[in-house]
């Protein structure tokens, strides 16, 4: 009993040690996030040296007592007060900041929630995202489907041979003369004389199909659906956009002030990987080569190099020269949502493609089109359904439009509320067809 | 004999002509068959179109080497003809430090011994707000900041944004919690800052400005026209928002 009520007790200090022990954890790790992760990471160096176990770095290196505690709070002291601290200044030189209204036990608490931590636990998340996979069962697919025909042409012919034989055969025990010499064609051609109308009839469809399917082939020329060039990093939308809800108008930021959307410049791109530089090796393989394109050293405290490479992208989305399409126009003015014509790229395991229609119809919210991607038919169909803000009926998009509802009004009343029977007006009744919009 | 010779000349034939079908499938690289080419590539000079080859002539020169450049330094964007459109967007007067050569990679950038961060904590926001504006100028800081910093700080700023949640960054700073003035922290998205880096080729200054406005709303609910004029009423929380004007 005694003994049980000793054991109990002991429990119960564990529990509370450990409780305890969270608590500090949560404190730790709330204030490493708020206070020290814009310079300092766990296990790589990066502005900041990285701080795994770095108490007991000091401390091997001859460091006073607690003078690590103080440099937190003020580096410039401890640097005048210990050599070791004033040895570190030389990692980079970046000044760390102070932070007088730290205490000692926050400070203590931060160091034990950074050695608490475990290398590569709790980020392995987005790597699943990295496989690819329905693009290659498809073309499995196809090729399963080419072997069984294949092996039904194979059977057909082996059928055909056999039948010969026993005909050939039967003939001979009943003491016939079988035509040898007769080929599959005339077999064939003699069938059919047989069965004229029949022959006729399937010649006809056979003719008719083999038409339908030339122009279907004809209406793919100059279309660019599917259309993937290899570019010179696998980039994966889904890690980016999906993963990690960066928005697609930071990379592509000049979609809202010029005509093109625009390829992120290398200097955006290290705005994120100068921190990551990768978990699998095939990660890391695609971000050296952002660290070659900017010169930068990702070692130490990692530093630039004023070496620079070119990285060049492959333009996917590419319309003919007739035509001019304005991206500002699109998504600031008429705020037409990305994924209406590139899909949902948070979901693009691979590099950016021009998506097929049917895709793009997948899509929720998305106005539903019929017309290949990239076509002139595809554009207009859109003009005609795409609704515009209703200018002057609601005051969410003021300006550009309410300006046109306002010409509307005052020059042709009844044309306006002719606009207006359907609910909604679209695009095209506001020019949104005219020849010269595009084409000029 | 005879017939065994025509199966396999069938059989080849047939082989053969599933290779030739197979051969057909779509070459992801190839934007497919095109007609009147002259029509579709464009003789002026088109962002990331590669010249190397213009009506069937290579011309090497013209092969595409560069790709999505950051413009020469010293270059000025044509900001329109409104005055006050083009005063705010003048050059910043602050010179990023000699340091930021190796740390941010600026060596095309005039660089500065002096620290131009403390100094900057002089500057107050160059987007004076009123009753008229205040209104637009938080729902656009509130669009630029979504879109340019939320995925690392968080939509509430509270350094909790998808990015380290996803787990691909150990954490960012807690702009709710974070005491420097709006010039220092122009600076910092300006020129970038610790692991952050330069912001000023995505934002203009008018942005930043703008985004700075969103920020001190998110500190503080009641920031507004009066909490930066620093007018008696709401002096206590103007402070710390707004040091010196």
């Amino acid at each position: 009993m005694f003994r049980n009520y000793s054991n109990w007790c002991l429990s119960a200090i564990f529990m509370l040690f450990i409780a305890g022990a969270q608590n500090v954890q949560a404190q730790g790790d709330g204030l490493f996030k708020a206070k020290c992760a814009t310079c300092h990471q766990v296990f790589k160096d990066g502005t900041g040296p990285k701080l795994f176990e770095v108490r007991k770095k000091w401390e091997d290196g001859g460091a006073k007592e607690g003078s690590i505690i103080q440099w937190v709070n003020n580096w410039e002291a401890a640097v005048a007060n210990d050599p070791y601290a004033a040895s570190i200044t030389a990692y980079s030189p970046t000044n760390m900041n102070k932070f007088p209204d730290l205490s000692e036990e926050q400070i203590v608490s931060i160091f034990d929630w950074i050695d608490s931590q475990e290398e590569g636990g709790g980020q392995a998340a987005t790597t699943a995202d990295m496989t690819a996979g329905g693009e290659q069962e498809e073309s499995s697919l196809n090729w399963i489907w080419i072997v069984i025909g294949v092996m039904f042409l194979v059977i057909v012919l082996a059928v055909g041979g056999v039948r010969r034989q026993l005909r050939s055969a039967a003939a001979e025990e009943d003491g016939e003369d079988f035509d040898d010499s007769m080929t599959y064609l005339d077999e064939i051609k003699q069938w059919a004389w047989v069965n004229r109308k029949y022959a006729g009839l399937i010649g006809l469809v056979a003719v008719i199909s083999v038409i339908v399917v030339l122009f279907l082939g004809l209406y793919t020329i100059g279309t660019v659906e599917d259309y993937q060039p290899s570019q010179p990093i696998e980039f994966p939308h889904s890690v980016h956009a999906g993963t990690n809800g960066i928005d697609c108008k930071y990379c592509h930021n000049s979609v809202t002030k010029s005509r093109t959307a625009g390829l992120p410049t290398v200097n955006v791109c290290m705005n994120c990987h100068k921190q990551i530089s990768g978990r699998t090796a095939d990660q890391q393989a695609k971000i050296q080569k952002i660290y070659d394109a900017a010169g930068y050293l990702p070692e130490g405290a990692g530093e630039y190099t004023g070496v620079t490479k070119e990285i060049v992208w492959n333009k996917v989305h590419v319309l003919p020269d007739h035509v001019y399409f304005n991206h500002r126009q699109h998504v600031v003015v008429g705020g037409v949502d990305c994924k209406q014509c590139h899909g949902d790229m948070t979901k693009m395991t691979q590099t950016a493609k021009v998506q097929p229609v049917s895709e793009l119809n997948k899509v929720e919210g998305n106005v539903q089109l019929t017309k290949t991607t990239l076509t002139m038919g595809w554009c207009i169909e859109c003009h005609m359904e795409k609704e515009i803000s209703m200018g002057s009926l609601d005051n969410k998009n003021d300006g550009y439009y309410n300006e046109i509802h306002k010409r509307l009004l005052n020059n042709d009343k009844s044309l306006y509320e002719q606009y207006l029977e359907d609910g909604k007006v679209t695009v095209s009744e506001l020019g949104g067809w005219e020849c010269a919009k595009c084409h000029y | 004999m005879k017939i065994n010779r025509k199966i396999i000349v069938r059989l080849s034939v047939v082989v053969a002509g599933v290779a030739v079908m197979s051969s057909c499938s779509a070459d992801k690289d190839s934007a497919g068959l095109e007609y009147m080419p002259d029509m579709y590539r464009s003789a002026a000079i088109e962002p990331y179109v590669d010249y190397g080859e213009i009506r069937e002539v290579t011309h090497d020169d013209l092969k595409v080497r560069l790709s999505a450049m950051v413009p020469p330094s010293g270059t000025i964007p044509f900001y329109g003809t409104d005055s006050m459109t083009v005063a705010l967007n003048l050059p910043y007067h602050r010179l990023a430090n000699t340091s930021f050569k190796l740390s941010h990679g600026m060596y095309d950038a005039e660089l500065t011994d002096v620290n131009e961060y403390e100094a900057a904590a002089a500057d107050g926001n160059m987007i004076k707000l009123t009753e008229e504006n205040v209104e637009g100028i938080f729902a656009k800081g509130k669009e630029l900041y979504n879109v340019n910093c939320a995925h690392c700080h968080g939509d509430k700023g509270d350094g909790n944004g998808p990015m380290v949640e996803s787990g691909a960054y150990v954490g960012a700073a807690v702009l709710t919690s974070l005491e420097i003035s709006d010039g220092q922290m122009f600076y910092s998205i300006y020129y970038g800052k610790g692991q952050m880096g330069a912001h000023s080729s995505i934002l203009n200054k008018e942005e930043i400005w703008t985004v700075i406005h969103y920020i001190n709303k998110l500190k503080d609910g009641s920031y507004g026209p009066g909490s930066e004029m620093m007018t008696e009423e709401v002096e206590e929380t103007s402070e710390e928002n707004q040091p010196t004007e």
